[in-house]
């Protein structure tokens, strides 16, 4: 089961004044990978966690699967994956899916942690503590972890962000193959194009601060995709396509900006 | 090639106890010059005074070890409830921290023939002190550690829609493990002070009972044996605690010293809570007593003192008895406790400008800190006399310790993204100090100036009450012997008021030279 997330009139102003993100109306598709792009800054993770009921909208509304973000709450229906992996340090790999799954209320079964484990590539890591993994295995850690407990609604916020550039690839490589093959409606926060137009079914971009949304761009690549379709000239098409947008919107705020 | 001989391996090697064995034998030495004065026993005699009186010290050692135990757990409970209170409910805050405060001002010396009245004969005015003495001091760490997490941690429980009850049970609890047991490691000395100090004012048995009679009788051994079992107990404490932690611990305890500097709350915000606190104080205090029923002889409301200090015939008086005595206590405690602060800053600039002497000089200093300062009072008295110096220098002691520690820490704290800068340019340590240590240094020092303010109010109260006769310490024990619980009432809130009213001003003056000198620290 997915859910389509509707978003209207959508704004966030925070209290010190500063306008994150401008009233905003946007649908993600039930099942779709949906890649927000924008320059940084912007308001792209003020967005994911309005959706996420981790940040109160000023105004506009916001339902999952046509029920309110508290009702998905409840029911422990979403996962999210920060940029930064937020293991608990004193908790193993698996001690840490764990709690995911306590706090989901979800029943904790070996087996199914074991094959998640396996999956994101962690084997033979299971009971070790997070201080001693690589960046980009705490990535995969956390990424297990979100998608532990089954949830109708991912939101991925630049969750290979914090990885060198190498690892960066690999996890985007390794990992999408899993969420994806789970049908969950998924949202994407990234600042790499070529990232966005590699792993999503739809590309929004968005502006400068506040956010608004320049373009909302199709990608209609054949799955699954791999680093030899990033060169093809449809693949280089839609990145310049993305690029353009994103100029397009700096350019609207810029002169703007200078008034 | 640089391989150590074993000849020039043993003096690093010894280095770490030659300091001790030294300052052992100059005191061995020193006594034995000084054997008519009658200030100083040696170690040697401690040693045969503690061999000759093994049943009776260790009978004291255990009632006063069972009372501070019995504090400690007392005092530690109620202040992770608290710390919890606060965290789980947020508007809580404010006040739990305002009526901690207070509580953590009230004069310990006072407190004791108050609490003897209200619990009777046997160990309960032992235990209370002490667990008043520790609470604080586990609370402060504490509340820091439940919230110095990273957000994402937070958000984490929020989005599988679980409350704040969830976050502390399955993230805050963990997170703060470290803070408390930095807490738990100071508490375990302070425990066995407050029990020491609930015995000097009136119990049947235990340490502070015979350090009372020591001094009654000037007897040197027995007054520097009980401060040596003290000192020693005080530091095996701290160092089990630690140690118990580190079984189960993957990480060093950090050292938190202090409350950081309030957020720059309104003024008009400000004096609100501090009107709610000392509401919530007097109801409690009045509510107290009407719980307890006691009788109205000893048992002074909140009305009853200001009765005897507005109201009554001899409120005039009263007044400046009181005025007075607290002239008097103010002439010792300045003069310490700015000494001793600036002993405590100026040692730790010293330490860090000769790193070859800081290695060892933090564990030391921690060490020395959690020493029963004022089971030492009688020794101070003993070498200095019932006059100025004594007292003053005490203060300083009391003072210096904490400051020294926390100052040490925070010049240690330095980034060292900006010290490589620095190095970067040449800079000369001294520009080093000035120019980055010395900004880092501020919040720990005013921490510890703040958190001194009502330990330098014990120290001298401790003093006076025991020994000099002065000031405030010794109006409170008169008219604890004389019964004139107005007075005795009267006085403890006087220096509660007082001492938390030193707190705030020290915390507005941390705000004002942090805002001029160190703005990145006020974050
Ligand atoms: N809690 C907050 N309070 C005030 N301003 C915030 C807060 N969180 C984010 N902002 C501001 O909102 C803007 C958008 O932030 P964010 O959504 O994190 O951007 P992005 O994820 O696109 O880089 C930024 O200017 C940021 O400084
Ligand atoms: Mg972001």
């Amino acid at each position: 089961m997915s859910a389509a997330v509707i978003c209207t009139d959508l704004s966030k102003t925070f209290k010190g004044g500063v306008e994150a993100v401008a009233p905003t109306s946007l649908t993600f598709a039930a099942g779709q990978t949906t890649a927000l792009v924008g320059p940084s800054g912007c308001g792209k993770s003020t967005l994911l966690r309005m959706i996420a009921g981790l940040e109160q909208p000023s105004a506009g509304q916001i339902t999952i699967g046509g029920q309110p973000p508290e009702e998905t709450l409840r029911k422990a229906n979403l996962s999210v994956a920060f940029q930064d992996p937020s293991l608990l340090p004193w908790r193993s790999v698996r001690k840490n899916i764990e709690l995911a799954l306590d706090l989901a209320r979800r029943p904790k079964k070996d087996d199914d942690i074991d094959q998640l484990i396996r999956l994101v590539g962690l084997d033979g890591f299971a009971e070790t503590r997070p201080a001693e993994l690589s960046g980009g295995m705490r990535q995969r850690a956390a990424i297990a972890r979100a998608l532990s407990t089954k949830p109708d609604l991912l939101l991925l916020d630049e969750p290979f962000g914090a990885v060198d550039e190498l690892t960066r690839q690999q996890l985007a490589n390794d990992l999408p193959g899993i969420w994806e093959a789970r049908g969950a409606t998924t949202i994407l926060v990234t600042h790499s194009v070529s990232e966005a137009v590699m792993l999503s079914d739809r590309i929004i971009v968005l502006s400068p601060r506040p956010a608004r949304i320049v373009e909302d761009i199709a990608v209609d690549l054949p799955r699954p995709r791999s680093s030899d379709q990033a060169r093809r000239p449809e693949f280089g098409a839609i990145v310049d396509q993305v690029f353009a947008a994103l100029a397009h919107g700096m350019a609207e705020t810029l002169p703007k900006a200078a008034q | 090639m640089t391989i150590a001989t074993p000849a020039q391996r043993w003096p690093v090697r010894a280095g770490p106890y030659l300091g001790p064995i030294l300052a052992l034998v100059i005191w061995e030495l020193g006594a034995r010059a000084l054997s008519d004065a009658f200030v100083l026993a040696a170690p040697s005699a401690i040693l045969i005074y503690l061999s000759d009186n093994a049943a009776l010290m260790a009978r004291a050692l255990g009632v006063t070890l069972g009372n501070a135990a019995a504090g400690f757990v007392i005092g530690n409970l109620a202040a992770i409830a608290l710390a919890t209170l606060a965290v789980v409910w947020p508007r809580s805050d404010a006040m739990v921290r305002g009526l901690a405060l207070l509580v953590f001002c009230l004069p310990l010396v006072a407190t004791g023939p108050i609490l003897r009245v209200v619990f009777g004969p046997g160990p309960w005015p032992q235990i209370v002190l002490a667990a008043l003495a520790v609470y604080y001091t586990t609370l402060i760490p504490l509340l820091v550690g439940l919230r110095a997490l990273p957000t994402g941690w937070l958000d984490l429980v929020r989005s599988y829609g679980r409350g704040r009850m969830a976050a502390l049970i399955h993230v805050r609890a963990m997170a703060a493990l470290p803070y408390l047991v930095a807490g738990l490691q100071i508490a375990a000395p302070a425990a066995f002070l407050g029990a020491m100090v609930g015995e000097f004012t009136g119990a049947e048995r235990g340490m502070g009972v015979l350090t009372i009679r020591a001094m009654r009788g000037m007897n040197v051994e027995m007054t520097w044996a009980l401060a040596s079992v003290a000192t020693a107990v005080a530091v095996l404490g701290y160092l089990a605690i630690g140690w118990i932690a580190r079984l189960f611990m993957a990480d060093e305890p950090p050292v938190i010293l202090a409350a950081p500097a309030e957020g720059g709350r309104k003024g008009s915000r400000a004096f609100l809570t501090v009107l709610a606190v000392a509401a919530a104080m007097i109801a409690i205090w009045w509510g107290g007593l009407r719980l307890l029923n006691l009788s109205p002889f000893f048992a002074k409301g909140p009305w009853d003192v200001f009765e005897a200090l507005f109201l009554a015939p001899d409120a005039a008086a009263t007044r400046s008895t009181l005025a007075n005595a607290m002239r008097e206590t103010g002439v010792f405690l300045l003069p310490g406790y700015v000494a001793g602060l600036a002993a405590g800053a100026v040692l730790a600039m010293l330490v860090v400008l000769f790193p070859a002497i800081s290695g060892t000089a933090m564990p030391v200093a921690i060490a020395l800190r959690s020493v029963p300062i004022i089971t030492t009072a009688p020794l101070v008295v003993l070498i200095l006399g019932r006059g100025a110096l004594g007292t003053v220098v005490l203060v300083a002691i009391m003072v210096f310790f904490p400051t020294f520690v926390a100052c040490l820490h925070g010049l240690r704290q330095a980034p060292g993204r900006v010290m490589d800068v620095m190095r970067s340019y040449a800079a000369s340590p001294w520009q080093v100090l000035l120019r980055v240590r010395i900004p880092a240094m501020l919040p720990a020092f005013f921490a510890a100036a703040r958190m001194n303010v009502p330990a330098s109010v014990l120290a001298v109260t401790v003093v006076e009450w025991l020994a000099t006769g002065n000031g405030i310490g010794s109006v409170m024990a008169l008219s604890a012997s004389l019964s004139d619980y107005d007075m005795l009432w009267s006085s403890v809130a006087l220096v509660c008021v007082l001492s938390a009213m030193g707190y705030a001003c020290v915390g507005l003056l941390e705000r004002r030279v942090l805002a001029a000198y160190a703005p990145e620290q006020l974050a």
